[in-house]
């Protein structure tokens, strides 16, 4: 009996960048076995079945009935602090379906779900998740999953560029991996990563700043970088509230009325960026804005 | 004779990575004095020892199931048995060998004349499961070799030079010496071969930390907070976990002076902190430990559960497996899945600590199984309360086939400090940049 595969913690940045993908049966044995699971490798050397994230699902679309497609499906976006998770949930999800189908856009949501890739020929990838469970969440839980997305990430990313910066060969480095402090299932995914993307320091830097922002977009009550900015924050987080209907408010408008407040156009483009990123409001439509109830 | 099979030899033993020189020497000259054509004798050799050399095991590989490997090791103790085997009588010799990874017990099917103290290696033994616990065999089928005493020395064999640490002490172990102080306790009648017997239960530690015990033999003047310091101490297994049995082979005494010890009673008793889930998946059991992590599925079977009122199994239907068609006793349990991002875990929780973190009494969800007349509805209620939320579980772990559970004994949400962990991350990236320049 094969043991359960553990659900990893990503965040979607790193997920969609991923193009390599370990399926059954693709070793040269020949022999197929079709219990064994499929897996996602990142560039950052997570090698990946299953996923626990939290975040925003921000748009719920119908895509069922399609010529050729599934009769039932769904496909949502649900988006972290560095990007957005695309989940599909078809007939043989049902619960996720009626789960999707009914929920309230947007809203803090959990998803456990399988990876799955699909690869139209032109060498893209594309990545998705399907859902074993899904669940609504609040802020807490949305702040808690990220704190602890980093904290895990970070650990694949020191050991990652602990072995990137030294000169080890090859087999110097799956042995220093192997050796005790790392656990194995980080050891595996940074071996297949080197190997089949040749990730470098500049990529493992930039996921780290990633991270670093993700982080920053919590509201702890800690003051924020640049104080001045909350103000323009709080005015527009009341404009919106104010006009919370439909398919939100046009951006343009946002800018004329905080005109009338004294508020440059350039402090609420910066404080609705701000705004995006940490997850309080988004974008129903391009252009137009809307609050994260 | 020595010249000329002395360069076949070396020839040989380079061709088998430089081991068993000795035995090579010593087969190949048996052969030749068979007048086996040289040529012959050699291949038989290289045949011979290339089937056993990449088969030989050490005690702490070995794993149920296996076979036809080889093993060397000391005979530490031996003792004749007289068993019934398919209604025939017969006398096996059962005890435990040593060697530099640990300490197994054995079951030899036929006498060999071995004695405790000699050093063998086994060829085409085999392992089974007895008592919980991994168990050499070998027997006719089997070619044991008498090694020379100085093969392998005592000191070599670390599960006999003396005391260890708790976190030391595993399943291979079958005698076990440590110096610990006595964090709880308690005495137990038991009926033992038609006879009653007090005997002591209760769970030791150290600062490396806690097993469970048993003693079978009275333990005067010693109570909770008493160190004491024990040697040859039996190991048992029960899922997977050790645990210390006191018995007649067994000595116990008090510690003259704790205050040197590098652990109080406070500090030895006090709880677990938690662990990676990870690790936990990497032992075949753990005793008390905690594990903090996400629900990331509540399996069915979570929910109102109706039992036998004999034996306590889980009916369907008001239909025990054991006992038919019964007068069923209600009860509530989850079963969850917990997973921290390094490994999954199976979690149990009785119906006390459903009823902490699902937040609804027995009576409650008994209500609500009444009004929607179906048992599931706590069941899909117990997922939409609790699929993603965060909590922590200290208990003991143990491996079966489906993976590693944990049993709880108890389940809280633990507090989380998010501004001092935001805080501290962001630092330790900041850290990370400025030394990377």
């Amino acid at each position: 009996m094969a043991e359960r595969e553990m659900a990893y913690r990503l965040f979607a940045r790193e997920f969609n960048d991923s193009q390599f993908q370990i399926s059954p049966g693709a070793d040269q044995s020949g022999e197929q076995d079709l219990h064994s699971p499929n897996f996602l490798v990142t560039r950052a050397g997570a090698k990946v079945n299953r996923l626990f994230i939290a975040g925003v699902v921000t748009e719920v679309e119908d895509i069922g009935n399609q010529k050729g497609g599934e009769k039932e499906l769904w496909r949502a976006r649900i988006s972290d602090p560095t990007g957005t998770f695309t989940v599909y949930s078809g007939n043989y999800q049902p619960e996720a379906s009626v789960f999707l189908s009914t929920v309230e856009v947007p809203s803090y949501v959990t998803v456990v779900g399988k990876v799955r890739s699909y690869e139209p020929g032109d060498g893209s990838v594309f990545v998705s998740l399907r859902p074993e469970e899904i669940n609504i969440a609040d802020e807490n839980v949305r702040n808690r999953w990220v704190v602890e997305t980093a904290r895990l990430t970070l650990d694949r990313l020191d050991i990652f560029e602990d072995v990137l910066s030294s000169d080890m060969s090859e087999t110097e480095i799956i042995e220093y991996l192997s050796g005790e402090g790392t656990p194995s299932y980080i050891k595996e995914g940074i071996c297949l990563a080197m190997d089949y993307y040749h990730t470098d320091m500049a990529y493992l830097k930039n996921l780290r700043e990633d991270v670093r922002n993700a982080l920053l977009t919590i509201d702890t009550g800690l003051s924020s970088e640049d104080g001045s900015q909350s103000d323009a924050e709080s005015l527009i987080l009341e404009l919106l509230e104010q006009t919370n209907e439909g398919k939100g408010v046009e951006y343009a408008l946002l800018v004329k009325e905080a005109g009338l407040k004294d508020v440059s156009a350039e402090e609420v483009d910066s404080a609705i960026r701000s705004l995006l990123s940490r997850g309080h409001v988004y974008e129903p439509k391009v252009g137009f804005l809307r609050i994260v109830a | 004779m020595d010249e000329v099979t002395a360069p076949h030899v070396e020839e040989l033993s380079r061709a088998l990575g430089n081991e068993y020189k000795e035995e090579i020497k010593a087969e190949l000259e048996k052969l030749l004095n068979f007048k086996v054509p040289l040529e012959e004798a050699k291949r038989t050799v290289i045949n011979k020892f290339m089937l056993s050399s990449p088969s030989a095991v050490h005690v702490k590989d070995l794993v149920a199931g296996m076979s036809g490997f080889e093993i060397t090791g000391r005979i530490i103790g031996i003792e004749e048995k007289k068993v019934v085997v398919k209604n025939e009588h017969r006398t096996i010799f059962s005890g435990s060998l040593g060697d530099s990874t640990g300490i197994c017990s054995f079951t030899c099917w036929d006498d060999m004349s071995l004695e405790a103290g000699d050093v063998v290696r086994i060829k085409n033994a085999y392992v089974r499961m007895w008592n919980n616990r991994t168990e050499l065999y070998f027997g006719k089928r089997s070619v044991v070799e008498k090694l020379p005493d100085d093969y392998l020395p005592d000191s070599e064999i670390p599960a006999l030079s003396g005391p260890k640490k708790l976190k030391d002490i595993s399943s291979v172990d079958v005698l076990a010496s440590s110096v610990v102080v006595i964090v709880e306790m308690y005495h137990r009648d038991v009926s033992l071969k038609g006879r009653v017997q007090t005997i002591v239960e209760g769970v030791m530690a150290d600062e490396t930390g806690k097993l469970p015990f048993t003693s079978w033999i009275p333990l005067t003047g010693i109570d909770i907070g008493s160190f004491i310091s024990f040697e040859n101490a039996a190991v048992r297994v029960f899922r997977g976990i050790p645990s210390i049995n006191f018995n007649q082979g067994t000595t116990v005494e008090p510690v003259e002076e704790p205050y040197e010890l590098p652990f109080t009673f406070d500090s030895a008793s006090k709880p677990p902190e938690a662990l990676p889930a990870a690790r936990i998946l990497d032992n075949s059991g753990m005793f008390d430990i905690m594990l903090v992590g996400d629900i990331i599925s509540v399996r069915p079977g979570s929910g109102m559960i109706e039992r036998c009122p004999v034996c306590n199994r889980v009916t369907q239907k008001s239909n025990c497996r054991a006992h038919g068609q019964v007068e069923c006793i209600s009860d509530m349990r989850m079963k969850l899945i917990l997973d921290d991002g390094t490994g999954s875990v199976h979690v149990m929780l009785n119906s006390e600590l459903s009823e902490a973190i699902y937040g609804k009494s027995m009576y409650e969800a008994e209500k609500m199984v009444i009004d929607s007349i179906s048992r599931d509805v706590v069941f899909e209620d117990m997922r939409r309360k609790l699929t993603g939320k965060y909590i922590a579980v200290r208990g003991n772990s143990s491996r079966n086939e489906f993976g590693v559970t944990v049993v709880a004994k108890s389940a809280w949400y633990p507090d989380y400090d998010l501004k001092e962990k935001v805080g501290s991350l962001i630092e330790r990236i900041d850290r990370k940049v400025t030394a990377n320049g």
